[in-house]
Formats: structure tokens, C-alpha cells, sequence
């Protein structure tokens, strides 16, 4: 069975501040993944190099399917079968959602028909009818955007979803009804990979394998049991652990961009 | 030479007429300097222009006019002359007609420019459409006004009066004939009694060898309401000078636009709101893109009067630049003499959003697709709030095939 993502040696950097350091990590179709870390880790980071975001200097390797992901526009990346879901998704005005997924399923050569069909049909499902003909995320709650994103995959249906923080701002209702979402997504045609900041979302859901991310690289993988040791001791204790230094007193040493990560500017 | 044409002309407005050419005689051109003409420039001299004695042949439906099923009167006006008019439960009736002097004909002062005195002096027919009290439209009356004959100054004249607690209906086409070097100074003066509700939308379709110059005023009574469109698509030089009045208390107007300007085209927006009643609201929403070396120019003024207590009002201007040498200019302005208001403005320069294409692109469009998706969205928060129906299609057309052409030849960053 191939790989629906393997990243080898993957470093990237802002405007001279380096965030990833020879990272490694590997989604198997099938499977959901799960990238945890403190804030400034890097993780948003990895999901803008891997979705193809300008501006970032970058090293290493990113497959998709086997596939060179790092060589191909943003654009190309999506089409080959990537998708991200963003943490702030931007507001559009003017673009309607069912416009804009009708493009999209047409770039990627699915018959007008069955994308139409697939709209209605999912949009039943996740509640998101009288979002079709509306502007782009215009005027959406942080959960109804969430949900969107969610939905926008399921009907394009990626080789490789990438969920940034999908839990964030939400509610503990809507989290799980985004937990169950994802859960039903699972396919053996498609890999996804979840970033998240609290190991909350995962009591909806089954994750194959969490890793842990921590100044740019993962310092541990494992099963549900690593999410509990960060429930009950944190990072630190799991720093501890591991043998990494401490934090530094004030909190991790922060660069400039790291104080994006939780604006609509996040880069 | 300019020459007064009255034959036809009631003696009201002779007089009327006499007395204007004198201001007109002795404005200058404006030359760009002036506040009201800044970034434009004016440069078809009256001297070489003539004025029309017998109208010329008309330009045939054209897509704007013929995309409309249901019209409840037509009227055309070429060359400033009134050549059809017909209209079911809805009066017309032309400036010869007109045998006293109305009550209300112009709110344009004579010495406003050079242009408004030139109307003043020279406009000679016209039409004033009437909605009798009560009244209910359900389909508007149209009025083409078309220039054809080159080297003319033609002064059309339109007047549309809203009875008590009617609703009415307008389409405006203006058009002229390719190619034509002509200069059209329109005036329409719209008025819409107590509790009446006014729909009028202007569609500026000139011929790039024109110049249009409107002057256009609406005022409201008591609890009026006015909704404008504007859309702004040819002529070498296209302007508006826009004034509401909500003189009547509880009055609201809401005025929508959008302009696109290719090759050397200059569209001018000059809107002023004057909130003079109670309790009054307006909105002003305008989008436009300029491309090649296109400039767009708006200006807008919203005017609290002393007395306009709990007047709300917005005015929102957003332009695109989508090539190097293309320029848009936006200056909101806010004039305020009461205290319990509530108003604001926004206003924004540039070209199509990063954040924006990177998400359409995220999404397996290309980027030339995204940007046209993007562009088809930008003027769609627009047509969707055109006052009118049934012209949605060849705007929205109109706007996608000038973007799509400038992309296909490089013309577009």
C-alpha cells in the first residue's frame, strides 16, 4: 500500500527564522493522523509549506502518492490531491460556495452531474444548504466555518486532507460534531493529517497515530496512550521525559511570526 | 458654434434659457484645477461642437434593452430630441408639452459648471414620467437616450415625479454611435412624494469616442424611499454627478454602482448625500476596476444637516487596479453639523487579494481561473443589488468579457 504523505528532511524558514528542522512524518492511506504541539511549534507552519504558501524558504522532501509535492504551485499540489483546511479561512465576497466547489471538481475533472449531485447531497448532510449560494465564509460563526471546510473536502474528496487546528474556537458540541465529520471521512482513499493544540477532539475520534511536535521537529510518535501522558503532564513533563530543555523562563522563545499563529494572519 | 434651438420650446423655458446662456457664456471650461473636476480632464471644447436640429437615425434595441421582457413604457430620446414615447398607466409628457412652468424642473444650479449652465441654456425637449398617487409599477418604463450625430452637444432632459405611497420604475440606456465624437449632457431630476418609493437604475454604455457628462438629483419626502444603481461601462470621459435630498422625514436612499474602465477611459463618480429630515438613512455602495491606463475617480459627500437629527449613513467605495498604469481614485468625505448621527465610510485601492487566491487556488483553480472567479464575485455583490431586474446578465457579461479579454492579452498584471 503506498503512502498518501511522506515528508523527509523537511526544513522551512521566514524571513531567516528557521521553524522546521529535517522533519519526518508519514500518513499511510487510511489512516488519521494526529500533529500535536505547544504554541509556535511550527504545526500551522507545516501545513502552509505543504499546501505551497509563498514566502517560505524550504528544504527537504514532501510526496503526495508518491508523487513530488515541493516542485508544483499551490494549485497543482490541490489538483494531484492535496487539501487543506484552513484554521481561518478567508472571508470571499461575492464567490458562492456551490460556484466555487463547481470550478473546483471541474479542475479536477469531476463530471458537472456528479459534483452537482455531491453538493446537495452533502450539504444535507452537514447543514449546509443555505450556505451554497452565499458568499465565500461571508458572515459565518468560527463553527459554521469549520464545518464549511470540512465539507468542501468531503466533496472533492483529496488523496490527503491537512485539518489545521479544525477544533479551535469551538464549542464542545461542535467539536465533536466536527470530530464525527472527520471520523466519517475516513477512507482507504485518503490520508488525513490533524493539527491541534488540546487532545480534547481526539476523545471523538480514533486516531491511528499522534504525533508530537515541538520546536519544529516530531520528538515522539505513538498511539491514544501519548495523548494521555499530555493530558495529565503537559509538554513539560513530556520535555522532561524526552530529555529537551526546558522552556525558557517567559515562556518559549518566540520569533516574530510565531505571534501570528493565532490571527487571521497566521502564517 | 453652440446655437440655441427654441422652436419648439414653451416661453417658460426660453426664458429660462436666455437667462442661462449668459452664466454659460461666462464660465470657463473646467480645466481639471477645480475641486469638483480634479483628476479629469476635460478636453472637448464647446467650440467645436454643434448643436442638433433635427435628430439623427436611431441606434437599434441593443443588449441592454433587449435583455428586458416586460417594459411598462418606452421612451427614446436621440440626439436630445424626443423621438418615441409610450407608456401604460403612467404619464409622459414632453418639455413642448409642459405649457406652464412646473413647480419642479431642476434642482442643478445654473452657475454649478460649465456643463450644468450649458444644459440650462441649450436643452430644448425632454420627458417628465409621472406615477400617479398609489400608483403601482411592477415593470419599468425605459428610456434610451442615444447620441448619433458626431461633433454634437445634445442636452437630454428627464424628469420623473413619484406621486404619494406610489412605487415606480426606470431604466435609463445611455448609448451612442460608434465611433462618434459627441459630446451628451444629460440632467434627470427624480422626485418621490410622501411614502412614495422610487427604482431607478442608469446603465452608461457610451461609445469610447463620447463624453457623458450627467447631472442627476433625487429628493425624497417623508418617509420616501429611493434605490439607485449606476453602472458605469463606456465613454472616453463618463460622469456622474450625483445629489440626494432627504428632505422628508423617515426618507431613505440607497445608491449602488459599479464601473469598469478599459483602454483610456476616465469614469467619474462625484456623489453627494445632503441628510436634511429626521430619522433619514442612506447607503452609498460603489465597486470598480480600471485596467490598461483606465482611472476611475470617487468622491463622496455625505452632508448632515443641522436639523438631521438621527440620520444613519454608509458610503462604501472599493476599487481593483488591475494594471500598472491604471488608476483609481477614492475620497470619502463626511461633513457633519448634528451631533445624533451615525455614519461611516470605507474605501479601498488595489489590486485583487493575496489571501484571496491563495484560498481559490488552495482549491485546484488556476490562477487565472481564480482570478476571474474572483473578479466575477467582486461585481456580483453589486448586481445583486441592482434596483432593477432583468439586466443582470448582459452587465455581469459585459464586466467578465472586458477582464477576461485583458487577461487572454497580457493586459492584467
Amino acid at each position: 500500500m503506498t503512502t498518501a504523505l511522506r515528508v523527509e528532511d523537511l526544513s522551512a524558514g521566514i524571513d531567516g527564522n528557521q521553524i522546521l528542522k529535517e522533519l519526518d512524518i508519514e500518513v499511510p492511506f487510511g489512516e488519521i493522523h494526529a500533529v500535536m504541539g505547544p504554541n509556535g511549534s511550527g504545526k500551522s507552519t507545516l501545513c502552509h509549506v505543504l499546501t505551497g504558501k509563498s514566502g517560505y524558504k524550504v528544504n527537504g522532501s514532501a510526496e503526495l502518492a508518491g508523487q513530488d509535492l515541493l516542485s508544483l504551485d499551490v494549485d497543482e499540489r490541490s489538483r494531484l490531491g492535496l487539501m487543506q483546511s484552513f484554521q481561518y479561512p478567508t472571508e470571499v465576497p461575492g464567490v458562492r460556495l456551490r460556484e466555487f466547489l463547481l470550478e473546483s471538481a471541474d479542475e479536477r475533472g469531476i463530471d458537472h452531474q456528479v459534483a452537482a449531485e455531491r453538493i446537495e447531497q452533502e450539504a444535507e448532510r452537514f447543514g449546509m444548504e443555505r450556505f451554497l449560494d452565499r458568499s465565500l465564509n461571508d458572515d459565518l460563526s468560527g463553527g459554521e466555518k469549520k464545518k464549511s471546510e470540512i465539507f468542501q473536502i468531503v466533496v472533492l474528496q483529496p488523496k490527503m486532507a491537512l485539518l489545521d487546528e479544525v477544533d479551535s474556537g469551538l464549542d464542545i458540541d461542535a467539536v465533536r460534531t466536527v470530530a464525527e465529520a472527520v471520523e466519517e471521512m475516513r477512507s482507504p482513499d485518503m490520508g488525513i493529517l490533524m493539527i491541534t493544540h488540546y487532545s480534547r477532539i481526539l476523545n471523538y475520534l480514533d486516531v491511528d497515530r499522534i504525533h508530537v511536535m515541538i520546536d519544529g521537529q516530531i520528538v515522539d510518535s505513538g498511539g491514544s496512550e501519548l495523548a494521555d501522558e499530555l493530558e495529565e503532564g503537559g509538554y513539560a513533563a513530556l520535555r522532561e521525559r524526552l530529555g529537551i530543555e526546558p522552556e525558557p523562563e517567559g515562556g518559549p522563545m518566540r520569533k516574530p511570526s510565531d505571534f501570528f499563529t493565532e490571527t487571521p494572519f497566521d502564517i | 458654434m453652440l446655437t440655441r434651438v427654441t422652436s419648439s420650446v414653451p416661453s417658460w423655458r426660453k426664458e429660462q434659457m436666455e437667462a442661462a446662456f449668459q452664466t454659460f457664456e461666462s464660465l470657463d471650461e473646467p480645466t481639471g484645477a477645480e475641486e469638483d473636476w480634479r483628476y479629469v480632464d476635460f478636453d472637448l471644447p464647446f467650440a467645436e461642437l454643434e448643436a442638433v436640429t433635427e435628430p439623427g437615425t436611431a441606434l437599434a434595441g441593443g443588449k441592454f434593452f433587449d435583455s428586458l421582457d416586460t417594459k411598462a413604457g418606452h421612451v427614446r430620446i436621440v440626439d436630445g430630441a424626443v423621438t418615441e414615447a409610450e407608456a401604460e398607466k403612467v404619464s409622459l409628457t414632453r418639455l413642448a408639452d409642459l405649457g406652464d412652468e412646473p413647480e419642479a424642473w431642476s434642482r442643478v444650479p445654473v452657475d454649478h459648471n460649465k456643463l450644468a449652465a450649458a444644459h440650462a441654456a441649450f436643452s430644448n425637449d425632454g420627458i417628465t414620467v409621472e406615477v400617479g398617487a398609489g400608483e403601482v409599477m411592477s415593470s419599468p418604463v425605459v428610456i434610451e437616450v442615444q447620441g448619433v450625430t458626431p461633433n454634437a452637444a445634445t442636452f437630454p432632459h428627464i424628469g420623473v415625479r413619484v406621486g404619494e405611497n406610489a412605487e415606480a420604475q426606470v431604466l435609463v440606456v445611455y448609448r451612442s454611435a460608434a465611433d462618434a465624437r459627441l459630446l451628451m449632457v444629460p440632467e434627470v431630476d427624480l422626485r418621490v412624494e410622501s411614502g412614495g418609493r422610487l427604482r431607478y437604475l442608469a446603465v452608461q454604455s457610451l461609445d469610447t469616442a463620447a463624453t457623458n457628462v450627467v447631472h442627476q438629483r433625487m429628493t425624497l419626502g417623508r418617509d420616501a424611499t429611493g434605490r439607485l444603481g449606476e453602472v458605469g461601462l463606456g465613454a472616453d470621459l463618463g460622469r456622474l454627478d450625483l445629489g440626494v435630498y432627504l428632505e422628508g422625514n423617515g426618507s431613505s436612499s440607497n445608491t449602488v454602482g459599479l464601473y469598469f474602465g478599459e483602454g483610456s477611459q476616465t469614469l467619474d463618480y462625484r456623489v453627494v448625500i445632503n441628510h436634511i429630515g429626521r430619522n433619514t438613512t442612506s447607503d452609498v455602495f460603489l465597486k470598480g476596476a480600471v485596467e490598461d491606463d483606465a482611472q476611475s475617480v470617487f468622491t463622496g459627500l455625505l452632508r448632515i444637516e443641522k436639523e438631521a437629527e438621527k440620520t444613519s449613513t454608509f458610503e462604501t467605495n472599493r476599487n481593483l487596479v488591475l494594471s500598472e498604469n491604471a488608476k483609481a481614485h477614492s475620497v470619502p468625505n463626511l461633513e457633519i453639523l448634528c451631533n445624533d448621527v451615525i455614519c461611516g465610510h470605507a474605501s479601498s485601492v488595489g489590486p485583487l487579494e493575496k489571501e484571496h487566491l491563495y484560498y481559490l487556488q488552495s482549491r485546484g483553480l488556476p490562477r487565472q481561473r481564480a482570478e476571474r472567479l474572483l473578479i466575477r464575485g467582486f461585481f456580483q455583490e453589486v448586481i445583486d443589488r441592482l434596483p432593477i431586474q432583468g439586466i443582470e446578465d448582459p452587465v455581469s457579461q459585459e464586466v467578465f468579457r472586458r477582464f477576461v479579454t485583458a487577461q487572454e492579452e497580457g493586459r492584467v498584471a
